[in-house]
C-alpha cells in the first residue's frame, strides 16, 4: 500500500495536482443530470424494496402519479403537502450552499408554530390584517432566534452544527409538548394541543375542499426570495464564496462567521414560517409532534439538488407530490406510504457519499 | 563501501520534479547531514527511504543489497526508522505504550505489559536513557517526547535513523541533550541521517553532508573540509542575474509600520518574534528567508488573519485589531501565498473571483443587489490590462494555466493601485514570461508610488526587484541589506543562521 | 421511602439502562476511533425489528437475537463501507441510516404483518430472566441485582470487556491510537481502515443487542417509535463519561434512574416529564460546546 501524499505531507512542496482534463458540461446541465440520476437510483431502490416484498412497483408509481396530479383536488393536496417542505428545503439549501448542514428548521418549525398559535389564541380581538402578519412575525422571530444558538456555536467554536441542530430539535419538540401539556393545557381536551386560534387568524383557503391555503403563496414567495438571494444578492455571493472556499472568502475580506450565522438564522426564520403556516392554515391550533421530520425532508431535497435554488423549488414540489400521493397509493395498491422514507434515505445516503470527499476536505481546513 | 546507497532517485509530482537523479551515500556509524532549503527535496528523498513514497526510478542499496521499500512497515523491517518533525506519538497513551505501538508483545490476546517493560528498560539501559514509562505522553515536555520517538525506533530495532529537522521545536538546552543522545547512538554503531538547514548543527554533529537544491544534488562534502560559507553557497546557489530592474527613484512617507510584532503559528509555537520595520511609498522591500522562518505568519498578521502582539500601522492608522476588510479599505492589497486555496475560488469564473474584494460597494452593488454590468466591465478590464489568456469573463478559473490564474489575482489586487501591496510568492510556479509580467507589474506600481512588500523564496528575484532586503530567520529580522551593496552569499549566511545582526 | 421502594427503583433503573449501556458502548468505541456515530438510533431500531420478526418466525427469542445480530451488522457494514471506503460524510450517512430504519421497518411491518407502527406477535416469549444463586436470597441486594434478563447481565460483562479491549488488548490500543493520532498509528504500521471497520462493526453488534433488549428483553413488541432518542442519549452518556467505559456506564445508570424517577414523579407529582427528558440532549450540546471552548481557550492562552 502506498501512502497517499496528501494525507501525510501537510506542508509539501507539491502544488495541488494539475487538474485532469475532463469533459465538462455546463454546470447547470451536469447538476440537473446528477439530481435526476440520484432520483432514479432512489426510485429504483424503492422498486427493489417493493419487488422483494411482492408488490408491483410500476403499479405503485403509477398510482402515486395519478393520485398526486390526477385531479384539481389532487394537485391542490400535493401543493398543500409541498408547502412546509418548500420552507424547510429552502432553509437547508441556503445553509448548504455555504457548506453548513442545518436541520434546526425542525425545532424552529415547532417553536415558530407555537409562537404563531400563541398570538392566534391570545390576541383574539385583532382583525385579520393585523393578527396574521403578527403571527408570522412572531413565528419568524422565534424560529430565527432558535437557530442563532447553534449558529454561534458553529461559527465561533466550530461545534458541528448538524449534531447540535439534531439534538436541539428534540429539545424544541419536548419543550412545545411541555407547553401544551402544562402552562397552555386546554382543560377537558385529552390530547396535547393548544387552544384554537381566533377565526381571524385562520389563513384563507385557495381551492376548497382542499386545505390548500394562503401559506402556500407565502412559501412560494419565500422560495422566490431565496432564489433571488442566492443568485443576485450580495449576501448570496458571500454565501457562495464561503461555501466554495472559506479560505478564499476569508482572504478576500468576507466575514465567514457572520455569513454562517446569517444562513442558519435564515433557515430558522423559514422553519418558523413553515410552522406558522401549518398552524394557521391547516390545524388552527398547535398540536404536539405535528411535524414528523419536515426539516429532514427539506434536507433531503437540498442534498438532492445540491447547489441549485431553482432545483430546490422543483424538488420540494416533487416531494410534496410524493407525500400527498403516497397516502392514496397505500389505499389503492397496498404499498405502504413509508416507502417514501426509503426513497429519502437512499437520496441522503448517496448525497453523503457524493459530498463525503468535499465536506471531509472542508472540515479538515477548520 | 557505503552502508546506504541511493542511486539516481527520481520522483515527480504533477508539475514538479521533487527529486531529480539524486544520489546519496552514507557510511555505517556516521551522522550524515542532508542540507537544503525547504522545498529542496530533502523530505521527499527521506519519505522514499521510509517507504512513504515510491520513486519513479532509481535504486536503493542497504548493506550492498538492493532493497525495495513499499511502505513504512517494510522500512521498519529493514531497520530504517524516522523521527518526523511532527512527532508521531499518541498523547493519551503512556510512554511505554507509545514505544511499543504496533509491535506489542502479546500473551493470551492481551498486551504482555511485563515483557514490554523489560524490553524497553533494556534499551534504555543500553543507551543511557531514563524515561517515565507509565506517564501519558501529553504530560511530557517536547524534548522528552523526542527521546520517546528515538527509543521507539530503537525498540523496532532500527539501525538507520532519519531525523527531520529535529531541533526546530527544541529549547537550546534540549538541543544540547539531543546532540549528546545522537553522539551516543553513533558510538553504539547506529547510522543517522540528519535533515536540516542549520549550518551550525552540521558543523557540530556531522561527518559528511549532501546538499540538495531544487531537487538536485549540488554538493557532497566532508564537513571538516568545508567552510560554512561554502555550505551556505551551495544551499542558496549562485546568483543568476537575468534582469535587474531599475531601483526606486525616491521614497515617500511611511505606509506600513510594524512595531514589535509577535505571533504564534498554528501549533502555538512562536513564529514571529518582535518584528519591527516600516515600508514607505515608492519602494519594494523584499523578505528573504528559508521557508518556514515566519513568512506565512507575517503575511497573515498584516492581512488581519492572525492575531498579534505589538502594533501594526497602515497609512497612519493603527490596524492591529482591524478586520481584513477594514484594512483593505484603508489601502491594503494582498496576493496570498497559496494561489489555489487562498487566492482563488476555483469553483467559479473570473468575474466572481475578481470582485471578491469589492463586490459590496458601488458601483458593484446597491443596498442588497449585485449589479452584473459593472462587474463584467471590471473583469474585462482585468483580463485586458493583465493579459489574462481567457475566452471571457465567465471562464472558469480552474481551467486557466497557473500563470493566468496568478494574473487574475494580481489584477484583482493591483488594478486599483493600492497604496500598500503584500505579495507572497507571487511568481512561484509560473513560467518565465508570466513571472516577468508579474515582476514588471510590481515595479510599475512602485514607480507610481506604491509600497510593496515582496515575500519570495527566490533570491534572484529578491535581488532583481527589491530596493531593500529584510532577512527573516526563525521569526526575527536578523539583517537589513541593500541588494546593490550586498553579496549574494552574505544573505545566504544570514538566512541559514550563520550570521547574526550586530 | 422504604427499602422495598428503593429496591424497586434501582431494579427498574438497571433494567432501563441496559439498552442505553449497550448503545453507549457502541458509541464509545466509535468515539475512541474519532467517528461520531449518530446511526446508533437507526441501528437499534433495526436490531429491535429483526429480533421481533425472526423471533416470531422461528418461535424462539434466541433465534431472534441471532438474526438481529447478523442482519444489523450487515446493515452496519453498508454504513461502514460508505464511511471508511467511500469517505461518505459520517453524519449525513448516519442520518440516512436513521431515516432508512424508520422507513424500512414501518414499510415491512405493514407489508408483512399488516400492522401500522406497532407489532406484538402472539406466542413469542421474551428472553429468559436469570435468578442468581445465593444473591437472589440476599435481602434488598437480591431484589436489585437478581432476576434481570440475560442481556442485562451480558451488558455488564460487555462493559468490562470493552474496558479490557480498549486498554489491554493490542487492537484496542491501536484503535485509540487511530482515533487520536491517525498518522502516528499509520507510521506504526497499523491499518487505519481495518481499525475503523472493527469499531463500527462492533458497534453494530452492540446496537443489535440494545435493540433486542428493548424488543424482546422484557416484553415482545416492536414499535417504530420505540428507540425514541435513546441513541442520542447513549451518546450523551459517552460524552458524560469522557469516553471511559466505567464512567459511561455510570452515566447510563443516571439516565436510567432519571427515566424511572420521572415515571414515578409523573404519577405522584405534577412535574411535567418533558423537562427532565430534555436534559440528555442539552447535556450533549453543552459537552460539545465545552470541548470546543476548551480548545479555543487553549489556543488563546498561548497566543496572548
Amino acid at each position: 500500500m502506498q501512502a497517499e501524499p496528501s494525507q501525510l505531507e501537510p506542508s509539501s512542496p507539491i502544488p495541488s495536482a494539475v487538474e485532469p482534463k475532463t469533459l465538462s458540461l455546463p454546470p447547470l446541465v451536469s447538476s440537473i443530470l446528477r439530481s435526476l440520476f440520484t432520483l432514479l437510483i432512489a426510485l429504483w431502490m424503492g422498486a427493489l424494496v417493493m419487488w422483494v416484498s411482492g408488490k408491483d412497483p410500476l403499479q405503485a408509481y403509477q398510482a402515486l402519479l395519478t393520485t398526486s396530479l390526477g385531479s384539481r383536488t389532487a394537485v391542490a393536496n400535493s401543493l398543500l403537502a409541498a408547502t412546509p417542505i418548500l420552507f424547510t428545503a429552502m432553509a437547508a439549501a441556503v445553509a448548504f450552499r455555504a457548506g453548513i448542514f442545518n436541520v434546526g428548521a425542525e425545532g424552529s418549525l415547532y417553536l415558530g408554530g407555537f409562537a404563531a398559535a400563541w398570538v392566534g389564541f391570545t390576541f383574539t380581538d385583532l382583525p385579520a390584517w393585523l393578527i396574521i402578519p403578527l403571527s408570522f412575525l412572531a413565528a419568524g422571530l422565534v424560529g430565527g432566534l432558535w437557530c442563532y444558538f447553534p449558529a454561534v456555536l458553529r461559527s465561533r467554536l466550530q461545534v458541528d452544527e448538524l449534531v447540535t441542530t439534531i439534538l436541539l430539535n428534540y429539545v424544541a419538540i419536548l419543550f412545545t409538548e411541555y407547553l401544551v401539556n402544562g402552562p397552555f393545557l386546554v382543560p377537558g381536551v385529552a390530547n396535547a394541543m393548544s387552544p384554537q386560534i381566533a377565526p381571524a387568524a385562520r389563513l384563507p383557503r385557495l381551492l376548497p375542499p382542499s386545505q390548500l391555503n394562503a401559506s402556500f403563496l407565502l412559501a412560494l414567495a419565500a422560495a422566490l426570495a431565496m432564489i433571488y438571494l442566492m443568485t443576485r444578492s450580495k449576501l448570496g455571493y458571500e454565501i457562495r464564496m464561503v461555501g466554495d472556499n472559506p479560505q478564499f472568502a476569508r482572504w478576500s475580506g468576507i466575514q465567514v462567521a457572520g455569513v454562517i450565522e446569517k444562513v442558519m438564522v435564515i433557515g430558522g426564520i423559514l422553519g418558523g414560517l413553515a410552522g406558522a403556516g401549518q398552524v394557521m392554515g391547516v390545524h388552527y391550533r398547535f398540536i404536539a409532534g405535528f411535524s414528523s421530520g419536515l426539516a429532514f425532508t427539506g434536507m433531503t431535497v437540498a442534498l438532492l439538488v445540491r447547489n441549485s435554488p431553482v432545483g430546490a423549488l422543483l424538488a420540494a414540489l416533487l416531494f410534496g407530490m410524493l407525500r400527498s400521493g403516497s397516502a392514496t397509493m397505500e389505499i389503492m395498491t397496498d404499498v405502504p406510504r413509508d416507502l417514501i422514507r426509503v426513497l429519502e434515505a437512499t437520496i441522503i445516503f448517496f448525497a453523503a457519499i457524493e459530498f463525503g470527499s468535499l465536506v471531509w476536505r472542508r472540515r479538515r481546513e477548520r | 563501501m557505503s552502508y546506504l546507497l541511493m542511486q539516481s532517485i527520481t520522483k515527480t509530482f504533477p508539475g514538479v520534479i521533487a527529486n531529480d537523479e539524486v544520489d546519496l551515500s552514507v557510511e555505517r556509524g556516521s551522522i550524515h547531514a542532508l542540507l537544503g532549503e525547504n522545498g529542496a527535496g530533502k523530505s521527499t528523498l527521506m519519505r522514499i527511504l521510509y517507504g512513504m513514497y515510491i520513486p519513479d526510478h532509481g535504486r536503493i542499496l542497504l548493506n550492498e543489497q538492493e532493497i525495495r521499500i513499499p511502505n513504512p512497515r517494510a522500512a521498519i523491517r529493514l531497520g530504517i526508522g524516522m523521527v518526523h518533525q511532527e512527532f508521531q506519538l499518541v498523547p493519551s497513551l503512556t510512554v511505554a505504550e507509545n514505544i511499543a505501538l504496533g509491535y506489542e508483545p502479546r500473551r493470551n490476546g492481551l498486551v504482555d505489559r511485563k515483557t514490554q517493560r523489560l524490553q524497553i528498560e533494556e534499551i534504555l539501559a543500553r543507551f543511557g536513557f531514563s524515561l517515565p514509562l507509565d506517564k501519558p505522553i501529553a504530560e511530557l515536555p517536547v524534548g522528552i517526547q523526542q527521546q520517546v520517538e528515538i527509543i521507539k525506533l530503537l525498540f523496532r530495532k532500527a539501525e538507520l535513523l532519519i531525523l527531520d529537522e529535529p531541533t526546530s521545536v527544541l529549547t537550546p538546552q534540549e538541543v544540547e541533550s539531543l546532540f549528546k543522545v545522537l553522539q551516543t547512538l553513533r558510538e553504539q554503531g547506529k547510522t543517522i541521517i540528519y535533515i536540516t538547514h542549520k549550518l551550525r548543527e552540521v558543523k557540530i554533529l556531522c561527518e559528511t553532508a549532501t546538499i540538495l537544491r531544487r531537487g538536485k544534488v549540488v554538493g557532497r562534502v566532508k564537513v571538516a573540509d568545508a567552510s560554512e560559507k561554502e555550505l551556505a553557497n551551495l544551499m542558496v546557489g549562485e546568483q543568476v542575474i537575468d534582469q535587474v530592474f531599475p531601483r526606486s527613484q525616491g521614497v515617500g512617507q511611511e505606509r506600513l509600520t510594524l512595531k514589535e510584532v509577535s505571533a504564534l503559528d498554528d501549533r502555538g509555537v512562536p513564529a514571529l518574534k518582535n518584528v519591527s520595520f516600516s515600508l514607505r511609498a515608492g519602494e519594494i522591500v523584499g523578505i528573504a528567508g528559508v521557508q518556514g522562518s515566519g513568512q506565512s505568519e507575517l503575511v497573515e498578521a498584516i492581512s488581519g488573519l492572525r492575531p498579534v502582539k505589538g502594533e501594526i500601522w497602515l497609512n497612519g492608522r493603527r490596524i492591529t485589531r482591524a478586520s481584513p476588510r477594514r484594512r483593505r479599505e484603508i489601502g491594503l492589497a494582498v496576493i496570498p501565498e497559496k494561489r489555489k486555496e487562498q487566492g482563488l475560488n476555483l469553483s467559479t469564473h473570473i468575474l466572481e473571483n475578481v470582485v471578491s474584494t469589492r463586490y459590496y460597494k458601488p458601483p458593484f452593488s446597491g443596498w442588497l443587489t449585485l449589479f452584473t454590468r459593472p462587474a463584467e466591465r471590471f473583469a474585462a478590464r482585468v483580463i485586458a490590462e493583465y493579459n489574462v489568456a481567457a475566452p471571457g469573463v465567465k471562464s472558469m478559473v480552474k481551467n486557466l494555466s497557473g500563470g493566468n490564474q496568478q494574473k487574475v489575482i494580481a489584477g484583482r489586487e493591483m488594478i486599483d493601485q493600492p497604496e500598500v501591496l503584500i505579495a507572497a510568492y507571487p511568481t512561484r510556479g509560473l513560467d518565465v514570461g508570466a513571472a516577468q509580467f508579474v515582476r514588471e507589474a510590481m515595479v510599475k506600481r512602485r514607480d507610481q508610488g506604491g509600497a510593496i512588500l515582496l515575500i519570495s523564496a527566490d533570491l534572484d528575484e529578491l535581488f532583481a526587484v527589491s530596493d531593500r532586503l529584510l532577512i527573516l530567520y526563525e521569526g526575527r529580522i536578523v539583517a537589513e541589506k541593500r541588494p546593490d551593496e550586498t553579496a549574494f552569499e552574505e544573505v545566504g549566511l544570514y538566512m541559514t543562521g550563520h550570521l547574526h545582526a550586530g | 421511602m422504604n427499602a422495598d421502594t428503593l429496591a424497586n427503583i434501582l431494579f427498574a433503573s438497571l433494567r432501563v439502562m441496559t439498552p442505553l449501556l449497550l448503545a453507549a458502548l457502541a458509541g464509545l468505541i466509535s468515539q475512541r476511533v474519532n467517528l461520531l456515530n449518530i446511526a446508533l438510533e437507526g441501528l437499534m431500531l433495526f436490531g429491535a425489528f429483526f429480533a421481533v420478526v425472526f423471533g416470531a418466525q422461528f418461535g424462539s427469542p434466541w433465534t431472534g437475537l441471532l438474526f438481529s445480530i447478523l442482519l444489523t451488522t450487515l446493515i452496519t457494514l453498508i454504513y461502514a463501507v460508505a464511511v471508511v471506503e467511500l469517505r461518505a460524510n459520517l453524519i449525513v450517512a448516519g442520518l440516512a441510516i436513521n431515516t432508512l430504519a424508520v422507513g424500512l421497518t414501518s414499510y415491512l411491518l405493514v407489508v408483512m404483518f399488516n400492522a401500522r407502527g406497532a407489532y406484538s406477535p402472539a406466542g413469542l416469549v421474551s428472553l429468559p430472566k436469570l435468578s442468581i444463586p445465593l444473591l437472589a436470597d440476599a435481602p434488598v441486594l437480591g431484589k436489585i441485582l437478581s432476576g434481570h434478563g440475560v442481556l442485562v447481565y451480558l451488558s455488564w460483562i460487555l462493559a468490562g470487556l470493552t474496558s479490557l479491549f480498549l486498554y489491554r488488548m493490542p487492537a484496542g490500543i491501536h484503535l485509540r491510537a487511530v482515533g487520536e493520532r491517525p498518522e502516528a498509528a499509520e507510521t506504526a504500521g497499523i491499518n487505519l481502515k481495518a481499525v475503523q471497520y472493527l469499531a463500527l462493526l462492533l458497534g453494530g453488534v452492540l446496537c443489535a443487542l440494545a435493540g433486542a433488549q428493548l424488543a424482546i428483553g422484557d416484553l415482545t413488541i416492536f414499535n417504530n417509535n420505540m428507540i425514541n432518542g435513546r441513541g442520542f442519549i447513549a451518546l450523551a452518556a459517552v460524552f458524560f463519561g469522557a469516553g471511559k467505559p466505567g464512567l459511561t456506564a455510570v452515566g447510563c445508570f443516571v439516565f436510567g434512574l432519571f427515566e424511572i424517577l420521572q415515571f414515578r414523579l409523573q404519577t405522584s407529582t405534577s412535574i411535567p416529564p418533558q423537562l427532565p427528558q430534555m436534559l440528555p440532549y442539552l447535556i450533549v450540546v453543552l459537552t460539545l460546546t465545552g470541548i470546543s471552548l476548551q480548545k479555543a481557550l487553549r489556543k488563546k492562552r498561548i497566543s496572548v
